[in-house]
């Protein structure tokens, strides 16, 4: 009696072991392409909408030509909480589409998005062979590579040609210093002083990609040491970055900013045609190289251009530099088909045909070595100043946390208040921003 | 006068103890009937009342995301809560901005309008139907249309600007979204309009007579007279005002949501903040069950001892007519 | 004149010389009281009148300076139900708030008939009870509701909005109770006199007298779950088909397309239509409806 209670606790225990291990030691199922197959349908959750969600829709539809047996059905306009609100009601999408890798170290540590490493060693795909090494800063955590990339973001400075000439400018700005100047002098004003057209808009919460990530960017800022601990206080280069956006916010007046983004259609015309740099009214703006595509999508007539950030004067090696990393995809927990999310993941990720068609069509820049090498996006002159940021050694993503995108969250709460005039004094503010995201890390 | 032997007689023992039987068996039967009658509520109770409530007191100790079983966390949570989340405490002060601020203000106004019909006399149910009406607004509609009327380049300032007034950036600047708040909250009072115009009404026109005769104006009639006299409606309504005040968020969520897409709630600046914003951000975006939990519970002791406060004090102020309740 | 006038006569004498001053004095009362409701009424319509009139522009002309639409463009309500699933989600609403109706009604006429003309043991600390849950904050209960809801997979759908509303809701029992108290004992008396039981006296006795009462509830709770948003966002936010036109209408502030301001105040004002229509037919039942919580409360 006392031995099979032994045996049963043994078993048990060995039991609540495997379990307990987590993903990564467990085998993983692959599909067999060849073999027959139940047709299917799985949904794909993504934040696109309007264009970029028909873009992308009939790109994921090419799966269906490869595998006939397999059906996709898009689903857009689903943000990151949307997808963490459908995960914890327990019917989570067959595959994930994210904008914010900022979530994706939340993701793997909580396991919300299954490690992949298990899938591709199944798969014997070389993670280092098919990605740039840039990519899995933004998709991996502890080493779980819980995300892939689809595609990717650069950032960017786009000028106005027409308004350049129209006020004597030649080349666009290199430094920071130079942006600030003709920025000044690129603003127009109308009879009762309120900006008519601006040279350039500094303030944070107005258009998605002006931000404390991208400034700081130019500036070289670092968020976190080694260790995770926040530097928004020790390292210089963020009061240098934020004192440098007050003083063109100053100059040109905040009020009259912030009047002339609500007359222009607020945040809300950020991605609409009524975009102020496609309208004409704004002549320099700092945006993701899909801007490309908007211009076209939305017929804009700007004559534009574009061309790197500008950065810190001192710091003048930078330039060529600039945030990048962008949309991840990922397998959510408690998928009901692990094994086809794989097949349609690895699909999304590294088929060169489905990544060249949404490159063209979304103008994003391709993520992997194969697709960079597609000659019609390197023809472009536009689209290759991006693709030419994307491989510059020194652009980066922000270092991704457990707390996903709180420190952004407080940071732009931060970052507001000090554009407005409210921060008095700005080390003892970015000291306090650094404790409030050490004490959010302990929340878990 | 019935005398002892014309009383009746008692009845023998065994009818006494069979009608003491049927009386129990009779009162059983009620007994239920009523508790029939009272079991959805009895079930609904349990069901969405205690056993939430219990089980979020456990949650409170735990860290909690639903993907993974709660873990036991002990007082963190709340030492986190009042050491370590700056956020917690601007919640409390916006929220308690509605209570101190907004409810009584919504009350005042209500009053003032309300005594403004009292002394109209045709059309009064028109007037009552135009006051009342935007209180029917669902609350997403009407923060909608303010969010356009208080654009900073919408009617409001242009308006403004005609008059060459000051225009505020309205609900792009910390400082004035509570402004646009309470417009949104007067515009609203027409519910409370109804109640109080009715009080008014109520109030017997000799008391009025008789203050006038012992000479006082209209102030002090106001004063010593309708005050008192609608006290009981003035408390019912701050009463109502503060438990939703305590719950305010879709005017806030709304607004902060309407700018750019990855504004956090309570943008610009955490001036929209409001205690259960705060809560749902933690608890609905973030998934930090367990310290929305624990939110959740100190809410329930400040809402429970500003409601019990609330009611102590009205024994010294609220005026019944007819004695005690 | 004799020296006592009768009161009459004084009267008449009296009434003449100061019934001019008093009268001009009357008319200025009069205008002033109404300048100020006529200003307040004002106020109350701007909005709607604003909203109105952006609801019926075209987008270039919205944030203008042309405070009037020119031309009228009425196709922006077309618009609205070709460019949003708008008739899915009022089929949405309706469902919710009608159902959140029924189930109120079922659920809380026999409680607040047992709390007001039953006696029995704990009858008044049930009261308290259910007094007691009218003030307390949802938020404590939200978040082991919520997991709840996840466990039975109603998450993403509009049963946990109408489910528990079929046991139970404090502010109708304790309107129904307080009405039902109303209704003198002598009715219920004469009826278990004629052997009814106490279902039959709920049903054919005080169901038929409680008919405003009724109706008032049924308003109130439909009204308030037509204007729901919190719990919509919370338990069905997550999947579109189930939104409500309060998620709707919010959700779609956030389109990456841009706002529309005309679509959205076309879209507004026809989620406030049915309540402003239901309105005016029941106005009365409304006002008595919410005087019977405020002054007899």
């Amino acid at each position: 009696m006392r031995r099979r209670l032994i045996a049963l606790t043994a078993l048990a225990l060995l039991a609540a072991a495997c379990t307990a291990g987590g993903g990564s030691s467990e085998p993983v199922q692959t599909v067999d392409t060849s073999a027959n197959h139940a047709p299917l349908t799985l949904t794909v959750w993504s934040d696109f909408s309007a264009r970029e969600f028909k873009v992308t829709t009939d790109a994921l539809n090419q799966i269906t030509k490869k595998y006939p047996w397999l059906k996709i059905k898009h689903v857009g306009s689903k943000d990151d909480t949307a997808i963490e609100r459908a995960m914890s009601g327990g019917n989570p999408p067959d595959v994930a589409i994210s904008f914010t890798p900022d979530n994706a170290a939340k993701y793997c540590q909580t396991g919300a998005w299954q490690d992949l490493n298990p899938y591709l060693q199944a798969d014997k795909v070389d993670k280092n062979a098919v990605w740039p090494a840039g990519v899995f800063s933004y998709t991996s955590f502890e080493n779980k590579q819980c995300a892939l990339p689809m595609l990717t973001d650069a950032f960017g400075l786009y000028y106005n040609v027409d308004l350049f000439k129209k006020h004597g400018i030649t080349a666009p700005p290199k430094t920071v210093s130079e942006l600030a100047d003709m920025a000044k002098k690129l603003t127009e004003y109308n009879p009762d002083g309120s900006i008519k057209v601006a040279g350039f808009v500094p303030l944070f919460g107005f258009y998605g990609s002006t931000t404390p990530n991208t400034l700081g960017h130019a500036f070289n800022a670092k968020w976190y040491d080694e260790s995770l601990k926040p530097t928004l206080a020790s390292d210089p280069n963020w009061a240098k970055m934020l004192q440098w956006q007050k003083a063109l916010v100053n100059a040109i007046g905040y009020g009259k900013l912030q009047r002339f983004a609500a007359s222009i259609g607020g945040a809300n015309s950020e991605f609409s045609p009524q975009n102020g740099f496609e309208t004409g009214k704004i002549a320099m703006m700092l945006d993701g190289e899909w801007r490309n595509a908007f211009i076209e999508g939305d017929k804009s007539t700007v004559n534009y251009a574009t061309a790197p950030f500008p950065v810190d004067d001192a710091q003048a090696d930078l330039y060529g530099a600039q945030q990048v990393g962008g949309t991840i995809a990922g397998i959510p927990k408690g998928v009901k088909h692990a094994a086809e999310s794989w097949l349609l993941l690895r699909f999304m990720t590294t088929d060169s045909n489905y990544l060249t068609t949404l490159a063209h069509g979304l103008k994003n820049v391709p993520s992997t070595f194969e697709a960079l090498k597609d000659p019609a996006l390197q023809n472009d002159p536009h689209f290759k100043t991006f693709m030419d940021i994307f491989q510059n050694p020194k652009s980066t993503f922000k270092p991704i946390t457990p707390i996903g995108i709180a420190d952004v969250d407080m940071f732009l709460t931060f970052a507001t208040k000090w554009q407005a005039g409210k921060v008095g004094d700005l080390n003892a503010g970015l000291k306090g921003l650094d404790s409030q995201i050490s004490k959010q890390q302990t929340l878990g | 006068m019935a005398t002892v032997a014309e009383r009746p007689a008692a009845p023998p023992d065994q009818d006494r103890a069979a009608a003491r039987r049927r009386r129990r068996r009779a009162a059983w039967r009620r007994q239920r009937v009523a508790l029939l009658f009272m079991s959805p509520w009895i079930i609904g109770f349990s069901a969405f009342y205690v056993y939430p409530m219990a089980s979020s007191l456990y949650f409170s100790f735990t860290k909690y995301d639903i993907l993974s079983q709660p873990r036991w966390a002990g007082l963190s949570n709340y030492r986190f809560m009042f050491t370590s989340d700056p956020q917690f405490w601007v919640s409390l002060k916006n929220t308690l901005w509605i209570i101190v601020f907004l409810v009584p203000l919504q009350v005042i106004f209500a009053i003032a309008a309300a005594t403004a019909l009292t002394k109209v006399r045709h059309g009064l149910s028109l007037y009552r139907t135009i006051f009342f009406l935007p209180s029917m607004v669902p609350l997403v509609a009407a923060t909608l249309g303010f969010l356009y009327l208080l654009n900073p380049a919408g009617p409001i300032n242009r308006l403004l600007h005609l008059l060459h007034l000051p225009e505020p950036l309205w609900f792009v600047d910390p400082r004035y979204t509570k402004p646009g708040l309470t417009l949104i909250g007067l515009w609203g009072i027409g519910q409370i309009m109804i109640i109080f115009l009715a009080a008014l009404l109520d109030v017997p026109k000799q008391l009025y007579e008789a203050a006038e005769i012992e000479g006082a104006g209209p102030w002090q009639q106001f004063r010593h007279v309708t005050l008192p006299m609608i006290s009981p409606v003035i408390f019912f309504s701050l009463i109502i005002g503060m438990i939703q005040g305590f719950q305010y968020f879709t005017q806030a969520y709304v607004v902060s949501k309407a700018g750019e897409r990855t504004n956090p709630i309570g943008y610009p600046q955490d001036s929209l903040l409001f205690y259960l914003s705060h809560l749902y951000q933690q608890g609905f975006e973030r998934f930090h069950m367990g310290y929305a939990a624990a939110l959740s519970w100190v809410m329930f002791i400040v809402t429970m001892s500003c409601t019990i406060a609330l009611i102590r004090s009205s024994r010294r102020w609220v005026h019944y007519q007819g004695g005690f309740r | 004149m004799t020296a006592v006038p009768r009161a009459g006569a004084a009267a008449a004498v009296s009434r003449r010389p100061v019934s001019f001053a008093i009268r001009r004095h009357r008319i200025l009362m009069s205008v002033a009281n109404h300048s100020v409701a006529i200003a307040l009424s004002l106020a109350f319509l701007l909005p709607f009148v604003f909203i109105m009139a952006t609801a019926l522009m075209t987008n270039q002309q919205v944030l203008s300076p042309n405070i009037w639409p020119h031309p009228f463009v009425w196709s922006n309500f077309k618009t609205v139900f070709q460019s949003f699933p708008f008739l899915r989600y009022t089929l949405n609403t309706v469902t919710y708030a009608g159902l959140a109706t029924v189930g109120v009604l079922l659920s809380c006429t026999p409680v607040a008939y047992a709390l007001s003309r039953l006696r029995w043991r704990g009858r008044q600390v049930a009261f308290m009870l259910v007094l007691s849950t009218l003030m307390l904050p949802p938020q404590v209960t939200i978040v082991p509701l919520y997991v709840i809801f996840v466990r039975l997979h109603w998450i993403g759908s509009l049963k946990p909005l109408i489910v528990p509303l079929f046991f139970g809701d404090a502010f109708t029992i304790f309107l129904l109770r307080q009405f039902f108290m109303t209704i003198p004992e002598e009715l219920s008396d004469a009826a278990r006199v004629d052997g009814a039981n106490e279902l039959q006296i709920l049903t054919r006795v005080i169901v038929p007298l409680a008919k405003p009462a009724l109706a008032a509830v049924a308003l109130f709770q439909f009204l308030y779950s037509w204007n729901d948003f919190f719990n919509p966002l919370l338990y069905a936010g997550s999947n579109p088909n189930s939104w409500t036109l309060a998620v709707a209408l919010q959700q779609f502030t956030n389109l990456s397309r841009g706002v529309l301001w005309n679509l959205q105040m076309a879209a507004s004002l026809l989620f406030m239509l049915p309540v402003i229509v239901i309105f005016f037919f029941a106005q009365k039942v409304f006002v008595e409806g919410i005087t019977l919580t405020g002054v007899k409360g």
